[in-house]
């Protein structure tokens, strides 16, 4: 029953469609991923492709290590002293890529130091090059405190309870606990990550167009009548749909991001795969204490989570008004809804935005975003939440589409 | 083997399409005959458990179809009138899979299979997908599907439309064949269908039982007698409006009349033995469908 019902599935031609729009989105991530990493040359170049990464990882590699006070210090000086150079002084542009060439290796280190030493909410490039050596004791310690700054000023005032800033504090104060930390070389994981989302949400996408036709399809084929007159017609052939259903969409799911990650990782490497996420541009203020590897298998499953809840909200509705036209809009309404109403500063309507299964999909923006839930007087991140809520929430309509569908009338 | 049909009536919205019908079936073949909204349908649905009566029961055996559920449907089989499938399926893929949801094996699925296409002649197509056969072979495969469990049961909501005049002998055969200790209700409005299978006849209009009872009891019961007539052709049409007219053939010297009536309807008019074509001019006032007519 599950084979053929597989089968019925894998025969439409929209199917066709929908696994070369899934090739399409798997080339072109793979392509981004790969494309945005570049090594600059002596020559000030910028050169692309598998070759350059390895040079760019050799080169970061040689600062991998512990990152102490005394290595901060040493990147500070090395970068002051390249600053100091007739190139480095240029204004030329051609100059300052050649410079940016010398500097690449400690390129991550750098942005480290931008996180650190501006303010909270801002980004200036070239704070570390008015940095001096004596200013890496501040590197760990600026985290917590440029925080704090941020937390005092007034716009801030409402936005966290106290528990919650209390709850932030802590976690902030805990990851400085483990100072000094580890540096190596992370591309792989930090491109892995960068379009991670966009291969989620168009697999999540695509696959919609096949889920949605499962069980409105008997209907629109008019061949609900045989299928509801049938021995199992109102039980296990459902419960074969169902099946069906969820197995195309794990095995596509799973199949999609572990070629994505596996090519991905593949050209980059899978050094850094320890690393706390914070050791990176993007991570750095996150509060959630976990490394490269744990996020990746955050991003695979929360993505699957909400995948499968999504998906299984349009089966519902699929079964429910046998119609695959309204089920299909099912994914679109969820994921655009958070920007209609976005925008808006209040309070209520960000907790209900972090909220929302879209954040499943995009783990790599979830993790650094300050959303709190409280339960049963304990202080949560989103991502304390989501994965619980939605693989519950998955968990009931799953039996619930089965039983929508049983007792549908036929015709 | 008994399925009883008691008052059973289907309401939608204020009309009912099926109105206070009683009936016992046993084994045989039964022909529901009747005009289209005569409500053969709507009863073969509810037959089937796809619709619930508004009132009466269906009972097998003494219990309730709709109670049974899966164990009564695993005795069913079903051609839909409207039969729809999966296009891009291949005919065998399609069997295969209403086989399981039947609750066929898969051995013994295949064998069944392929069995049955050879009986309705689709051997050759059984690798072709369901899009690309012709009318009169869907409908083929539609009654293969409803044979695939071999159920005691065979419902068939007009069966032969689409199907051309040999299709409709080997459709014959093939009934006569399964119906060996079964129940076979078929319906239709084209009487030659039936006229030679069917055990019993159940002429349905207005959602009621007209008349029901074997082809030779149905004969009998014929409120009219039937006259042969040959008449000028200008006289023709006064007969047209005064009498049901059942066939017009011309002839030399004019045309000949077959015509139901209680009386002679002329000095000259000779009697001639009934048909069921007769039977079902005589109850429905209109002609019986044409061999070639659809729906
Ligand atoms: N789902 C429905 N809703 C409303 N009326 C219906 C429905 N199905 C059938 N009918 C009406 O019931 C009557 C009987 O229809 P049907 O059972 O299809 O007759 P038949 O099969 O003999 O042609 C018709 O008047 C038809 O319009
Ligand atoms: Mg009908």
């Amino acid at each position: 029953m599950l084979y053929y019902e597989l089968k019925k599935i894998w025969v439409k031609p929209g199917t066709k469609i929908v696994l070369l729009i899934l090739a399409a989105t798997l080339v072109f991530a793979c392509y981004f991923a790969i494309h945005g990493v570049y090594y600059v040359n002596e020559n000030g170049e910028n050169e692309y492709g598998i070759e350059a990464i390895h040079k760019l990882k050799a080169a970061k590699k040689e600062w991998a290590g512990l990152l102490t006070e005394e290595v901060i210090a040493d990147v500070i000086a090395e970068n002051n002293r390249l600053n100091d150079t007739e190139m480095g002084r240029s204004e030329a542009v051609h100059d300052s890529n050649i410079v940016f060439g010398w500097k690449q290796g400690f390129y991550d280190i750098r942005w480290m130091l931008v996180r650190s030493f501006c303010k909270f909410r801002e980004s200036d490039y070239y704070v570390p090059d008015s940095l001096a050596p004596e200013d890496a004791r501040f590197f760990y310690g600026n985290r917590l405190l440029r925080l704090q700054e941020w937390l005092e000023e007034d716009a801030q005032q409402n936005l966290f309870t106290g528990a919650e800033q209390d709850f932030l504090i802590q976690r902030y104060q805990a990851w400085e606990a483990q100072a000094p930390l580890y540096y190596d070389y992370a591309d792989g994981w930090n491109q892995l990550f960068e379009w991670a989302a966009m291969v989620i949400m168009l697999t999540m996408l695509t696959l919609n167009f096949v889920v949605a036709g499962i069980f409105s399809g008997e209907f629109g084929y008019k061949a609900d009548s045989v299928f509801y007159a049938s021995c199992h017609g109102r039980g296990k052939a459902i419960a074969a749909k169902l099946e069906a259903g969820l197995l195309f969409v794990t095995l596509v799911y799973f199949a999609m991001m572990l070629l994505y990650s596996g090519i991905v990782l593949a050209v980059f490497g899978t050094d850094g795969a320890g690393l706390p996420i914070q050791m990176s541009n993007v991570g750095w203020k996150s509060f959630y204490l976990i490394t490269n590897w744990q996020e990746y298998l955050l991003i695979l499953f929360c993505g699957y989570i909400g995948t499968l809840f999504i998906l299984s909200l349009t089966m519902l509705v699929s079964a429910r008004t046998k119609s695959s036209v309204i089920a299909v809009t099912i994914p679109f309404i969820l994921l655009f809804l958070p920007s209609f109403i976005g925008g808006s500063s209040l309070e209520m309507i960000d907790k209900i935005l972090g909220i929302l299964p879209d954040r499943l999909l995009d783990v790599n923006q979830t993790l650094s975003r300050f959303s709190f839930y409280q339960i049963g007087g304990e202080v949560m991140g989103s991502l304390h939440v989501l994965p619980v809520l939605y693989g519950s929430l998955a968990l009931l309509l799953i039996p619930m589409i089965y039983q929508v569908y049983r007792r549908l009338s036929a015709g | 083997m008994q399925l009883e049909i008691e008052d059973l009536t289907k309401k939608f919205q204020d009309t009912a399409a099926v109105s206070h019908v009683s009936y016992t079936m046993e084994k045989g073949v039964y022909g529901l005959l009747g005009v289209n909204g005569a409500g053969k349908t709507t009863l073969m649905r509810m037959l089937c458990t796809l619709l619930k009566p508004s009132n009466g029961r269906i009972l097998l055996d003494g219990e309730d179809i709709f109670e049974m559920g899966a164990a009564y449907r695993k005795v069913l089989g079903y051609l839909p009138q409207d039969f729809g499938f999966y296009p891009d399926l291949t005919v065998k893929d399609y069997l295969m899979y209403i086989a399981s949801i039947k609750g066929v094996h898969r051995a013994a699925a295949r064998k069944r299979v392929k069995e049955l296409l050879g009986q309705v002649g689709l051997s050759k197509a059984a690798d072709k997908k369901m899009k690309k056969l012709s009318g009169g072979m869907k409908r083929r495969v539609g009654i293969a599907q409803a044979m695939l469990n071999h159920p005691a049961i065979l419902i068939l909501d007009e069966p032969t439309s689409g199907l051309d005049p040999n299709e409709r002998i080997r459709f014959r055969n093939l009934i006569s064949e399964f119906s060996q200790d079964r129940l076979v209700l078929l319906s239709t409005h084209i009487v030659s269908d039936i006229e030679s299978i069917a055990n019993e006849i159940l002429l349905m209009k207005d959602g009621e039982f007209l008349h029901t009872g074997t082809p030779e009891e149905i004969l009998e019961g014929m409120p009219e007698r039937v006259w042969r007539l040959t008449v000028p052709v200008h006289e023709a049409s006064k007969y047209d409006k005064n009498y049901k007219v059942a066939n017009r053939k011309n002839v030399p010297g004019g045309i000949m009349l077959r015509i139901l009536s209680k009386e002679r309807p002329h000095p000259e008019a000779e009697e001639e033995i009934p048909t069921l074509e007769d039977v079902f001019l005589s109850y429905f006032g209109e002609k019986a469908g044409e061999e070639d007519a659809i729906l």
